[in-house]
């Protein structure tokens, strides 16, 4: 076997859109742009680890959200009530991600024994309590009106917190490409495939299930953290469905089951509702957006179950193999292919 | 005593109201293995456009059939839009239905508006007895016996009338119904449409118990559909009557004595019955 | 073929990405007792389910005397008059006999009534029973049960998938017996690994091997072909 070179095409482009990025805010002066694309790294890490559980591992979650407002919480509070540093903002980070783990663990082992059906059912109840919660524990909370807090000094210049929510992107983004190319990453996709064969091989699926569930779930706390900071505000609706629903729009748009799609897909939701809430102020049937990105989104379900990246791929793919065949074809007779359609790379 | 019964009689109403949602959803996930995260959204359509047309008409019952009505066509247009392209596929199936179940409820409020709306109960059922020293709500009761009724019916159906029968054969074992030439895609639609319009009975019932209808209501009520169909058991209609009424009765009491516990007390129910009996408490017998 | 009641020609079958039916060819006589031999694997139980329609053929066809069901819906297909019982009998287990009887009826008027007289006559136990849920019946009730339910409506063949799987010797009998009794109104194909019971009631047979029809004639012959059941069935 050929050893990967670590320039391959990908990562090169990888590196250059990095270093492109790591610019921007010295070139451009524009704060609508630099809070934009901050939040297209906060949402990029949180559809990244959603496409952990949906892409990677085909379990689906509609309770995404209450790891991202754990993450939110533990940081906003701890920011609030101790002093607004970096230290404590790290500790917050770790302690949001603690607390994730910790009931990412319980709910994947209560639930994922059982088929997706319970899990997608489940989170969603789940994740429902805690937004709940988190509205009626006001002394806590402050419920749905939310509090505002200072964010570390370190961050008061917004180029130093875009720079930041960069770094963590470069990095959450090199530990799952490690993650899926690891003998572990190799399971859960082996799990997505044929749950019953991989048990079958002798490999205890649920505990994968669940420690991709809890991976997915501190990595979102981690986005939660991030993003508490970057509006230097919390309230409820970081635990809200809507969260769920970004991470998961994100996610099919861009293209399940890689890594790069829900970036991708990030980057073209937030423009979007950028986008589509400035035109809400001139035609108010705008600002139901919402509808349109439903529509779309189900439109991508049944037409592009595999997003704008796993399209386009396939096409690149079967441009590939036409060439491919069209050279084998001039040297010899072409067999008729069988008539039935490979169904390989579609969700079960 | 007076507190228990009527407490009881809280939960039980609680319970119905459930129980009209969930019923659909055991049923479509039973016969169709579809679990159809757009229920909610079902309920409160049911539950806007029955108001509406209650508020039009001064009539309830007039009320009660369009939201049926609603039910039934969405039922249908949600069946063939959206499910039928994706048979077979669950993690579709999940993510397309809640992605519908998005559109539903802000379409609602493109067309009602995003406020919620006060409802007040019909005046032949508004008011209460008194029967000794305890207040019984005419409404709540109104509630219970329509649920009762309904399951009363629904149990006719699936147990004495054929369609029933091949109802309960398809949620047992799909293939050998077809084998038997009975079109199973057409008894889905059928079901899909009892199901969405039980969800919007259920809504517009519910309306003037809560007093306000909302957009949000149809995730909210969906939610506790779907923990009463866990701890019943999938496809068991019997199962999610008995879990939407223990739902329903826990709820009420712990609200009464425990309220601090009232909130989780669903949750903490569904966890002791996924640690004990991960199936549910009832389930359907397949082969 | 004259007399064909049935006609397959060149079917194959995939099941997802595999090709499990490579080239059936099978003439099915009508009032006979055609019975599908071969090995464990080898299609015979895809070979009903395709006729069936619940494992659509990729290619060939499949002629039910003068029209084509190939691309035909499963309900179509049984509603022209295929009985089917599936390996695993397929009993609607809540459901009790009677209830079991009452789902296959096409319609349900004094001839299907009558039918169904005719029928627990064959198989009085599933009168015994006739409250009982049919999960709670035992394997052999389960197997009379499932012949009775395809049996119910007019059918012109029944489509037999094993019906001596895992049955004590003397409820194989009974199901030899029935099954003799039924072929005098209607035809039968039966899928069978217990060659001496196939053997005793089958008029001709055909060999599946590997997806492939490779040998057809009257039993008779194959009775005393030690050579071929030694090469296809592993016996002699």
């Amino acid at each position: 076997m050929k050893r990967q070179s670590i320039f391959t095409t990908s990562n090169t482009v990888f590196c250059v859109m990095a270093v492109i990025l790591a610019i921007v805010p010295f070139v451009s002066d524009s704060r609508t742009t630099l809070i934009l694309l901050t939040q297209i790294f906060i949402f990029g890490i949180l559809a990244m680890s959603y496409d952990m559980l949906l892409g990677y591992t085909g379990i689906v979650s509609f309770g995404h959200a209450m790891f991202f407002g754990i993450g939110a919480y533990t940081s906003a509070i701890m920011l609030n009530m101790y002093e607004s540093t970096m230290a404590i903002f790290t500790i917050s980070i770790a302690v949001g991600m603690l607390l994730s783990a910790v009931l990412s663990f319980f709910v994947g082992l209560l639930t994922l024994r059982l088929k997706s059906h319970y899990y997608a059912m489940l989170t969603l109840a789940i994740s429902g309590l805690v937004l709940v919660v988190a509205e009626k524990w006001r002394t806590m909370t402050k419920g749905n009106d939310g509090f505002t807090f200072r964010a570390p000094e370190f961050f008061r210049d917004r180029m130093m917190f875009y720079l930041f929510a960069l770094a963590c992107l470069i990095v959450i983004y090199i530990i799952f490409k490690r993650f899926v190319g690891s003998p572990l990453g190799r399971v859960l996709i082996a799990v997505r495939e044929n749950e019953q064969r991989t048990a079958s091989l002798g490999y205890k699926t649920l505990h994968y299930k669940v420690i991709a569930s809890v991976l997915a779930g501190v990595v979102a706390s981690l986005a939660g953290s991030l993003y508490a900071v970057s509006l230097r505000f919390v309230n409820t609706s970081v635990m809200s469905m809507d969260i769920t629903l970004d991470a998961l729009l994100m996610t099919i748009i861009g293209g399940v089951g890689t890594l790069i799609g829900p970036l991708l897909g990030a980057a073209v939701i937030e423009f979007a509702q950028h986008y589509l809430s400035g035109l809400a102020r001139d035609y108010p049937i705008f600002e139901r957006w919402i509808i349109i990105f439903g529509i779309i989104y189900i439109l991508a379900v049944i037409f592009f179950p595999r997003g704008i990246v796993g399209t386009l791929s396939q096409k690149l793919g079967e441009w590939k193999m036409k060439r491919k065949t069209a050279a084998v074809e001039e040297t010899f007779q072409k067999v008729p292919p069988p008539g039935i359609a490979d169904e390989s790379g579609e969700w079960k | 005593m007076e507190l228990i019964i009527s407490l009881i009689i809280n939960g039980l109403a609680t319970g119905m109201l459930i129980f009209l949602l969930a019923a659909g959803v055991t049923l479509i996930f039973g016969l169709m293995d579809v679990l159809n995260f757009a229920h909610g959204g079902l309920f409160v359509w049911g539950a806007y456009s029955g108001i509406f047309a209650y508020a039009a008409t001064e009539s309830f019952t007039i009320g009660i059939l369009i939201a049926l009505l609603t039910g039934a066509v969405l039922g249908f247009i949600t069946e063939k839009l959206i499910i039928t392209p994706v048979y077979g596929n669950h993690v579709q199936q999940i993510l397309i239905t809640l992605g519908f179940m998005i559109v539903l409820s802000e379409c609602i409020k493109v067309v009602f508006g995003p406020n919620g709306i006060p409802v007040s109960v019909p005046p032949l059922l508004a008011g209460s007895w008194e029967v000794g020293n305890i207040i019984i709500i005419k409404y709540r009761i109104f509630i219970i016996a329509a649920g009762f009724i309904i399951y009363g019916v629904f149990h006719y159906i699936l147990t004495k009338t054929k369609i029933g029968l091949i109802v309960r054969a398809g949620v047992m074992n799909r293939e050998m119904v077809q084998a038997l030439g009975i079109n199973i895609k057409r008894v889905f639609l059928y079901v899909f449409m009892v199901g969405a319009a039980l969800a919007s009975l259920g809504g517009v019932l519910m309306a003037p118990y809560s007093g306000v209808i909302y957009a949000e209501m149809g995730m909210e009520y969906a939610i506790l559909g779907f923990i009463v169909v866990v701890i019943g058991g999938m496809g068991s209609y019997s199962g999610t009557l008995f879990a939407a009424i223990l739902v329903g009765l826990a709820g009420s009491f712990m609200a009464y004595y425990v309220p601090y516990l009232s909130l989780a007390v669903n949750m903490i129910i569904m966890v002791i019955v996924l640690v004990f009996r991960p199936q549910g408490l009832f389930t359907v017998a397949k082969g | 073929m004259m007399n064909s009641l049935l006609c397959l020609k060149e079917v194959h079958t995939h099941i997802g990405q595999y090709h499990i039916l490579q080239g059936i060819n099978l003439d099915i006589v009508e009032n006979e007792v055609n019975v599908l031999l071969g090995r464990n694997g080898a299609g015979k139980t895809t070979t009903l389910k395709t006729i069936m329609g619940l494992t659509p053929a990729s290619k060939g066809a499949i002629q039910l005397r003068n029209t084509d069901i190939t691309k035909k819906m499963t309900y179509d297909i049984a509603n022209l008059g295929i009985g089917y019982v599936p390996e695993d009998q397929g009993i609607f287990g809540d459901l009790t006999v009677e209830e079991n009887l009452r789902v296959a009826m096409r319609k349900e008027n004094e001839q299907t009534l009558q039918k169904q007289e005719y029928i627990l006559t064959l198989f009085p136990d599933l009168k015994r029973f006739w409250k009982k849920a049919g999960g709670k019946l035992s394997g052999g009730q389960k197997q009379m049960l499932a012949m009775a339910r395809a049996f119910v409506n007019d059918s012109q063949m029944l489509l037999i998938d094993e019906p001596s799987k895992g049955l004590a010797p003397i409820v194989v009998e009974k199901v030899m017996e029935a099954i003799q009794e039924m072929k005098k109104t209607t035809t039968i194909v039966l899928v069978e690994q217990n060659f001496l019971m196939a053997s005793r009631i089958g008029d001709n047979y055909t060999i599946i091997d590997d997806g492939k029809t490779v040998h057809h004639g009257p039993m008779k012959a194959l009775i005393s072909d030690e050579q071929l059941k030694r090469k296809y069935l592993g016996i002699g």
